[in-house]
């Protein structure tokens, strides 16, 4: 029958390109046993890398939703010169190649760069250093708070805004009381993805970070560092970590999404 | 009988929607099913279609049997109430369509295609896009797609349900003079009585899954078979089976133009209606608040 | 003020760091450009970036339809399951990525098939990452598609074959044409997944990114910066005219 046909067509290309290799992180990393990847868990490195990489992500993803719920209502309500390059602009990071925005930033922050070369003068270092990194972790994960609370904006109308200002509300207090709450999923959404996607990155805080061990590695660059020095054991464990967080990230996004359709 | 539809039940999980229904229409009769939403209906005129399968019975077009037939091969025309019209079609293509399908030549298709267009009074819209025509366009352009084919039968699911009142009744109107044009076997699925009475020559009301009467227009308003039909053909007034005059107060008087609907409430509290001319309303200078005196003329009595 | 404070902070964080990759480029003036366009280097990079892309694209196209069909239109145990699936290669780091595809079709992998160091491992990498694009794209449009208009085909005499290439199709390209833009701009840029599966052997399998992250770790800015603007210029007009294309494909919207 056509249909089943199909629908072992589609279920196998998933299996084959999905769901098997992220089968094989669990089956290396274990390969051995659990010994190997608790030790190398342990390690001062793995230990510093998952810290940086949580740190991180705790400074860019309140940024970018703060940044991300004030863009939206400007580029939902409002009609301002340049609304449509803003537009664009939220894409960019989305279109560009990770690499070219480490490039970037380099060009920007680092110690000849047109802002970096004046911090440099101040002893504050921004690229191979910890704040580039932050930098480029909030340059990558702009457009989802964006992108996730436009159409709900969009979708729910003024009205209820509307309303609240004749019964007396201020601007802040239907913002709190009014706006806030009714965007609420589309803020969560955004800020799941945002997460998602300030754990994961590595093209560009690999650029900007220098890669210094013990220094400046996030998780993901520790997956490279350790492959390079032939350690395997290492890079699954840290791969392993990585998977954990990114299917913990899709199953927390079906509950929410359950949730939010009950 | 070019229409045959024998003990066909369906059910959708625990819902009936068809109860062992069977009906005949004749060959180049216009018939409406006539009910209330989940009457059974539509569901009626999509199993005759081959749009859905029923559980059980069978379906006779022209003296075939169908029911095992899929759409494709039943030579069935359909108009859907929301048009269902290839909006990435000009209106030529959409109505060449059906031919196309059937591979018949060019010259033959362009021919065919005017030939309908200038039936349906939309030649000249060959090149739009179903987008730029209005409802009752859209739905032209629908009927002449089905009808390009020369369908054995014509079903058509709530046709006019969409449009504003006015196009309503033009396009009714219109059909019913396209109908005694092209004499296909049409069968129209509506709720609306008046629609009903006013173009079928023969009206299948339904209920519940059931048939509860066929019968021509005036069969149907004047011998009902139940209260049900009654009551769905036009609006009643209850009264006391014994003939005796009654009286009543004018509540309110709606002037339709040519003719004035009179509320009364009779001494007891029950609502009544009557119907009188203009010139009646005049003459007899009805006003709210008068007493007046009402006689049923005509009334049937339904056992409990 | 909203919006004072949104231009502000995309201005710093984005603007001006684009800014400074082309001012970079043209630093060099158009000698750095030719001579960019003069090496067989950077021309083997790009042709080999773009034309995998473009492949996996057509590739993604096709699959990216298909699984979205058989989310909306089939019914079997595990549907849920397999609609979060799809958004993995989303959540998954890209280098982990790279690591688990090495790790099943690699040199020690179990199926014996080793797509290591060689274009079919870019591709492999890249069918991985943009896998969610077109799926993403074509599933709403899928669900809200008018069923009445392939049932008025059907009781026109076509068949289903004919259905689907005559009336789903032409109404879903828009969404695929759509999925099929994100797709390529991720597939251009694309470092992490292709950087250990791929080899980075120039001329075979160097991608574009790996190619300007040599050139940033060997000191060469400028050079980093032309091929930078270079890779932007092109897949810009890609997108541009994939756009158009798309705004053709919706003509009769009305």
């Amino acid at each position: 029958m056509a249909r089943r046909t199909l629908r072992g067509l589609a279920l196998g290309y998933l299996l084959a390109l999905l769901v098997l290799p992220v089968g094989m992180v669990f089956a290396r990393a274990f390969a051995d046993g659990l010994g190997p990847v608790w030790a190398a868990l342990s390690r001062p490195e793995t230990l510093h890398a998952l810290w940086l990489t949580l740190a991180i992500a705790a400074v860019a993803v309140p940024a970018n939703t703060v940044f991300g719920v004030l863009c939206a209502l400007a580029l939902v309500r409002h009609d301002f010169p340049g609304k449509s390059i803003v537009n664009a602009m939220v894409d960019v990071p989305f279109t560009i190649s990770p690499v070219v925005v480490g490039l970037a930033l380099i060009l920007v922050y680092g110690q000849d760069g047109w802002v970096g070369s004046w911090l440099a003068q101040r002893g504050i270092q921004v690229i191979f250093a910890l704040p580039g990194m932050i930098l480029a972790t909030i340059f990558i994960s702009i457009p989802f708070v964006v992108r996730e609370v436009a159409p709900v904006l969009r979708e729910i109308g003024t009205e209820q805004e509307q309303a609240a200002s004749t019964l007396g509300a201020s601007g802040l207090q239907t913002f709190w009381q009014v706006t806030l709450p009714s965007i609420r999923w589309g803020v969560v959404y955004g800020v799941v993805l945002t997460t998602a996607r300030a754990l994961g990155e590595f093209g560009t805080v690999a650029v900007v970070s220098g890669k210094i061990a013990g220094r400046t590695e996030t998780l993901t660059v520790l997956v490279e560092d350790r492959f390079q020095a032939f350690d395997l054991a290492g890079a699954y464990t840290a791969s392993l970590l990585l998977a954990l967080l990114a299917l913990a990230t899709l199953f927390l996004m079906n509950v929410l999404t359950a949730r939010e359709e009950a | 009988m070019a229409i045959t539809v024998h003990r066909v039940s369906k059910r959708f999980g625990a819902f009936v929607a068809l109860d062992d229904v069977s009906l005949s229409v004749p060959g180049g009769s216009l018939t409406a099913l006539l009910g209330p939403s989940g009457s059974g209906k539509s569901t009626l005129l999509r199993v005759i279609a081959g749009l859905e399968p029923p559980d059980s019975g069978e379906v006779f077009i022209l003296g075939e049997h169908v029911t095992q037939v899929p759409p494709q091969k039943r030579g069935v025309g359909f108009v859907f109430q929301h048009y269902a019209a290839f909006k990435h079609m000009t209106v030529y293509d959409n109505v060449a369509f059906g031919l196309k399908v059937r591979k018949r030549p060019k010259r033959e298709i362009d021919q065919r295609v005017g030939e309908l267009l200038r039936l349906v009074q939309l030649d000249g819209f060959a090149q739009r896009y179903p987008a730029q025509l209005s409802g009752g366009q859209r739905q032209r352009m629908a009927l002449a797609r089905a009808l390009a084919v020369e369908p054995k039968v014509l079903l058509l699911d709530e046709p006019f349900g969409a449009l504003d009142a006015q196009v309503r009744k033009e396009l009714r109107a219109w059909l019913r003079r396209l109908h005694d044009e092209v004499h296909v076997t049409t069968v129209l699925v509506t709720h609306d009585q008046e629609e009903a009475m006013e173009v079928a020559d023969q009206v299948v009301v339904m209920n519940h899954g059931r048939v509860e009467q066929a019968g021509s227009p005036r069969t149907i308003y004047e011998q009902p078979a139940n209260a049900f039909v009654m009551g769905f053909i036009g609006p009643v007034n209850r009264l006391e089976p014994n003939g005796m005059t009654r009286e009543a107060m004018i509540e309110r008087l709606v002037h339709y133009g040519f003719e004035v609907r009179v509320d009364l409430a009779l001494e007891d509290g029950e609502r009544i209606w009557a119907q009188v001319t203009r010139d009646d309303a005049e003459q007899l200078e009805l006003e709210r608040g008068q007493i007046v005196y009402v006689r049923p003329s005509h009334t049937r009595v339904f056992g409990p | 003020m909203g919006w004072g404070v949104a231009t502000i902070y995309l201005s710093l964080m984005v603007l001006v760091p684009l800014a400074a990759v082309v001012a970079r480029a043209s630093a060099g003036g158009l000698g750095a450009f030719r001579a960019a366009l003069g090496s067989p280097e950077v021309i083997a990079t790009l042709a080999l970036t773009f034309g995998a892309a473009f492949a996996v694209v057509a590739v993604n196209a096709a699959t990216g339809t298909l699984i979205a069909w058989v989310l909306v239109r089939d019914r079997f145990p595990g549907q849920r399951l397999v609609n979060a699936v799809i958004d993995l290669p989303f959540a998954l780091p890209t280098i982990v990525a790279g690591l688990t595809l090495l790790a099943l079709y690699g040199p020690k992998g179990p199926l014996g098939i080793n797509v290591a160091y060689s274009r079919a491992g870019v591709l492999l990498a890249l069918l991985f990452v943009t896998l969610p694009f077109v799926v993403r794209s074509v599933q709403p449009v899928l669900l809200e598609l008018d069923r009445d208009m392939e049932q008025a085909a059907a009781s026109l005499g076509a068949s289903h074959g004919l259905i689907f290439r005559a009336i789903i199709l032409p109404n879903l390209l828009p969404a695929i044409l759509s999925g099929a833009a994100l797709a390529f701009a991720r597939a251009i840029g694309e470092f992490g997944s292709v950087v250990l599966l791929s080899g980075n052997i120039p001329f075979q399998t160097e991608v574009a990114s790996v190619h300007i992250y040599g050139q940033i770790e060997s000191g060469d800015t400028t050079g980093a910066a032309v091929v930078s603007v270079l890779l932007l210029a092109l897949s810009l007009a890609v997108l541009l005219a994939l756009n158009a294309l798309q705004r053709w494909g919706r003509r009769y919207d009305g």
